[in-house]
């Protein structure tokens, strides 16, 4: 029985903000992060640009050996992670592909690959410290009182014993 | 809740195939949802970065915060429940979420079977029900064989107890005795079952033992029971067991012939003197009771193993008849006993365990007008008792208690730590152990619960509060019940841990409705085989296992041979031991004559020698006849037959002792040496380090020369790797042999291996000779001498230690 092997990458797509048209002070003020239009942004846009990303560097040979398997399982417009599944022959070339790739829909990002494994419950749990992270991180930045304790405290906590159960 | 899907199919095919349903159901378990966008605000909520050219930025603001976090958190959730959807939809099945003692086999085709909430998703997950042809309608309802018909046609043969169809669906059950009972439970429960017998509660349905009923005047009785009954141990009309305050655990021999008729364990108790009177006080004493007290007629109740059932009655009248006949020689005339056999008239249940009080004490809810002050200290100081243990050993008690399923579902009671222990309060009292039970009148008035569950249920709707138990009322059942202390002890020295519980009698007709609120508080249900462990683990002998030579115990053993011979026959001969290279004669059933040495020359004459054609005399060969030798005051018989000069003639006076004692005529001393030889003893078998002993394994004992190396190789402390596990292999002599096991497993509570094994007593004696000097001065009861033991299937001997099994607390 042939086991199809694949691996499964986790990548967060940054969005570059759009600084042409408004000095950076001003936009910086009001929405710091937020480009112009990211709403049609979904898993068929990222699949068709990563797929002129491998045809350009990699041309008719390396689609033709990454398509088959190449599927965006899942993204989030909210947080711009997607989880994608390639098969583990030639998963490099799709990474690559991935690197490479600088904009959608004129759009320019920059792929943050933040975990590559085997099996899509390691890509998840993986997207869940990664998403960990991020909270920590912005809390940290915040600098509010230590005393003010937002309402995700306590999901937090869950969610910790949760994973801490999960590992092997 | 949606109703079950029409059974016709042809119509439309909009209801998919089970296959394509498992495929959508696996194709949404595996989906990550994904946080919809909320319209109007922008759908970005921040990158994980900071890029640095926005480091100009400055600081995120809190409503930034939130919605970073917010749409962060979502995805955790996301991930986390997908994940758990994905490993849960497609393999497991609705009631598969359920505890194992939850799930029903028909629970793949029929709904009901499944808790209510989680019939929905059951329901999506069956397929379509096929098509069931209609049934042309039978010739009227009339005509149909009921339910109950159908259950009395397959009693015919078997005897099922009151519990037996809530058995039958959780337990794998056999025919034994005239009865059909359970063996083991249908899920395997061989540890969860040792473990609470030994730390929580465990209940085995004990109905089917055999009850006989003694009437007559006390010293009838006293008289007809000693003849028949252990003289090792005290009379069964010795005061503490006269005034019915304890049971009296003994044996039943055939009358005349102790020590060679042994039949079986015996349970004995007496009823109190006067019947109970302890309900509101009313006094009121029904018909037998008064003729009772008018003509001091005692009654005594008996209680054994139903195997040996026919043989104990015929000992029982025998013995009535001698004792009768030796009355009438003295010239009393007017003597007469009783012996009814009340067989259907009582349920027994044997509840074992440390928890056995607190469930006790939480299942029955005693009638609260009971003015004996010795019963409410003993029910208020239940709850709180660590084991039954602290409670006196055999103790009885009677009271009444009300119909347990008015308080259904039951909880156990709690023990309250801290509490002072008022256990040793408890002494047994006449006036504790009276109950109602043992008066027929009232056990025939109770054979039918007044109300029945659905009259119950009904009264339980009319609750204002849904579930409050219901109250009492006058027309409620009061039934009498027995609660008897029950423990499985041997002796002290090593091998075993004694386990305690409570037995609870209560009468006909009730069995089912204290068997659902006991079971009810989580108390693991044993059959057959978990009694069996219970007494193995407790390092005690069990009926007819360990009991070679009675008439139970061949039964047992010739169908043992039999299963395992025709067992053995099936396999293909790479496939099972070889016994003929193993030099193994009798691997399925064990040759008691060779073990004893009384084996007669034909029995030894091999294929094709000359057998001669002159019989010889046989008197001299078979009148070997074996026997066990067994009782409280065992190990002092033995160490005394072991101290003297000349054993065989101590044996005979130490039993003529006992015999005499019991009014007995003593045995010839031309029978001295048959008696020594065909004495077995019960020992205990503690193997040393490795080794796992079975049943019919042998004991060998060691070569003198292999003594010392022996003790040595035991105290050695090496890696077990440096061990030379063939160093004690190899049976030199045919002489070897000195007894086999009859109960051989992996002890839980030692955590070795553990055996019960029986041994003829010249062997011991032997035995005991073999041992160093230093070892001999002890009392012998102290001495453990070292044997080799190997199982039939393998030629592999280990080490290990026997010593006298004295039953009960020695």
């Amino acid at each position: 029985m042939v086991r199809f092997k694949n691996r499964w990458l986790l990548v967060e797509l940054i969005p570059l903000p759009q600084t042409h048209t408004t000095s950076p002070v001003t936009s910086s003020i009001s929405r710091p992060r937020t480009p112009a239009n990211n709403n049609n942004l979904d898993g068929k846009t990222i699949w068709a640009a990563l797929r002129q990303s491998v045809l350009t560097h990699f041309g008719d040979v390396g689609w033709g050996a990454v398509a088959p398997s190449l599927t965006i399982k899942y993204f989030s417009p909210t947080t711009s992670v997607a989880i994608i599944r390639v098969s583990r022959e030639h998963h490099k070339i799709a990474w690559a592909a991935l690197t490479l790739l600088s904009s959608i829909d004129g759009v320019r990002y920059i792929p943050h690959v933040v975990h590559l494994s085997g099996t899509i419950k390691h890509a998840q749990l993986a997207a869940i410290e990664h998403n960990r992270v991020v909270i920590a991180r912005f809390r940290a930045l915040s600098k509010s009182a230590p005393g003010t304790r937002d309402s995700y405290d306590a999901f937090l906590e869950k969610s910790g014993l949760e994973i801490e159960a999960l590992q092997d | 809740m949606s109703q079950q899907p029409k059974r016709k199919k042809d119509g439309g095919s909009e209801e998919m195939t089970g296959r394509e349903k498992k495929k959508v159901r696996m194709a949404e378990a595996r989906t990550i949802p994904v946080q919809s966008v909320g319209a109007g605000s922008s759908s970005q909520a921040g990158p994980s970065k900071v890029v640095p050219m926005n480091s100009l930025a400055g600081l995120p603001s809190a409503i930034d915060i939130e919605k970073v976090v917010e749409s962060r958190a979502f995805e955790i959730g996301a991930m986390q429940t997908a994940m758990k959807t994905a490993s849960a939809g497609s393999t497991q099945r609705a009631w598969q979420a359920l505890p194992r003692h939850l799930r029903r086999r028909a629970a793949s085709h029929d709904v009901r079977r499944v808790p209510q909430r989680l019939r929905g998703r059951a329901l999506a997950e069956m397929d379509a029900l096929p098509v069931k042809k209609k049934k042309l309608p039978q010739r009227g309802k009339s005509k149909q064989e009921t339910r109950t018909e159908s259950f009395l046609r397959r009693q015919k043969d078997k005897t099922w107890l009151e519990t037996h169809v809530w058995h039958s669906k959780r337990m794998i059950m056999e025919d034994m005795w005239g009865y059909r009972l359970a063996v083991k439970p249908t899920e395997k429960a061989y540890r969860p079952s040792h473990r609470a017998s030994v730390q929580g509660a465990i209940i085995h349905d004990a109905s089917y033992y055999s009850l006989v009923e003694l009437r007559g005047a006390p010293e009838t009785i006293i008289g007809t029971l000693n003849l028949c009954c252990d003289p090792q141990g005290p009379s069964p009309g010795a005061l503490r067991f006269l005034n019915g305050t304890r049971t009296y655990e003994t044996h039943a021999y055939e009358p005349g012939s102790y020590p060679l008729g042994l039949i079986a364990p015996l349970s004995i108790f007496w009823q109190p003197a006067t019947t109970s009177t302890d309900t509101k006080g009313k006094g009121k004493e029904t018909d037998a009771s008064a003729l009772d007290s008018q003509t001091n007629d005692r009654a005594i109740w008996l209680r054994y193993h139903p195997a040996v059932h026919q043989q104990m009655l015929s000992a029982l009248q025998k013995a009535a008849s001698t004792y009768l006949a030796r009355k009438k020689e003295e010239g009393i005339e007017s003597v007469e006993i009783q012996i009814c056999d009340l067989k259907d008239q009582i349920n027994v249940f044997e509840i074992m365990g440390p928890q056995a009080s607190q469930v006790i004490r939480g299942v029955l809810n005693a009638v609260p007008g009971d003015p004996r002050e010795e019963f409410k200290q003993f029910w208020s100081s239940l709850a709180d008792v660590q084991t039954s243990g602290s409670v006196p050993r055999n103790l009885v008690v009677g009271f009444k208690v009300l119909d347990p399923r008015l308080r259904f579902p039951p909880k156990r009671a709690k023990p309250k730590p801290g509490k002072p222990i008022t256990t040793h309060h408890i002494f047994p009292k006449e006036t504790l152990a009276r109950s109602d039970i043992w008066d027929e009148k009232v056990r025939l008035g109770l054979a039918r619960p007044k109300f029945t569950k659905q009259e119950l249920d009904d009264r339980r709707a009319k609750n204002v509060v849904p579930g409050t138990p219901l109250n009492p009322q006058r027309q409620d059942d009061r039934v009498p019940v027995l609660l008897i202390q029950r423990s499985l002890e041997a002796s002290r020295t090593a091998g075993g841990h004694p386990i305690h519980g409570w037995t609870l009698i209560v009468p006909s007709g009730w069995g089912m409705a204290f068997w659902s609120s006991l079971v009810f508080t989580g108390t693991r249900i044993a059959g057959q085989r978990e009694r069996q462990t219970q007494a193995y683990e407790a390092g005690t002998t069990y009926f007819p296992r360990d009991y070679p030579f009675t008439d139970a115990y061949n039964q047992f053993s010739k169908q043992r041979e039999e299963k395992l011979k025709e067992k053995w026959d099936r396999k293909p001969p790479a496939k099972k031991p070889n016994f003929e290279k193993l030099k193994v004669d009798d691997p399925w059933t064990p040759n008691w004559n060779k073990v004893l040495g009384t084996e007669a020359e034909k029995d030894k004459a091999e294929e094709g020698d000359l057998v001669p054609a002159q019989r010889e005399p046989e008197s001299e060969r078979s009148a070997v006849k074996p026997w066990l030798l067994r009782g409280l005051k065992m190990a002092d018989i033995v160490e005394k037959v072991a101290a003297s000069k000349s054993p065989e003639e101590c044996l005979l006076s130490e039993v003529n002792k006992l015999r005499v004692a019991r009014s007995l005529e003593q045995l010839p001393a031309t029978r001295t040496q048959e008696l020594l030889q065909g004495a077995l003893i019960n020992v205990k078998v503690n193997v040393c380090k490795r080794g796992l002993p079975q049943d019919l394994g042998l004991i060998y004992s060691l070569e003198d020369e292999e003594v010392p190396r022996a003790m040595a190789s035991i105290m050695r402390k090496g890696d077990p790797e440096d061990e030379d596990e063939d160093e004690f292999n190899g049976i030199s002599t045919e002489n070897a042999l000195i007894g086999r096991i009859t109960t051989g497993n992996y002890s839980l509570s030692i955590g070795s291996g553990y055996a019960v094994g029986a041994v003829p007593l010249a062997r011991w004696l032997a035995l005991l000779k073999q041992q160093p000097e230093a070892e001999k001065n002890k009392a012998s009861s102290t001495i453990s001498p070292l044997v080799k033991i190997r199982n039939t299937n393998s030629d592999q001997c280990r080490l290990a230690k026997l010593e006298v099994l004295v039953e009960g607390d020695a």
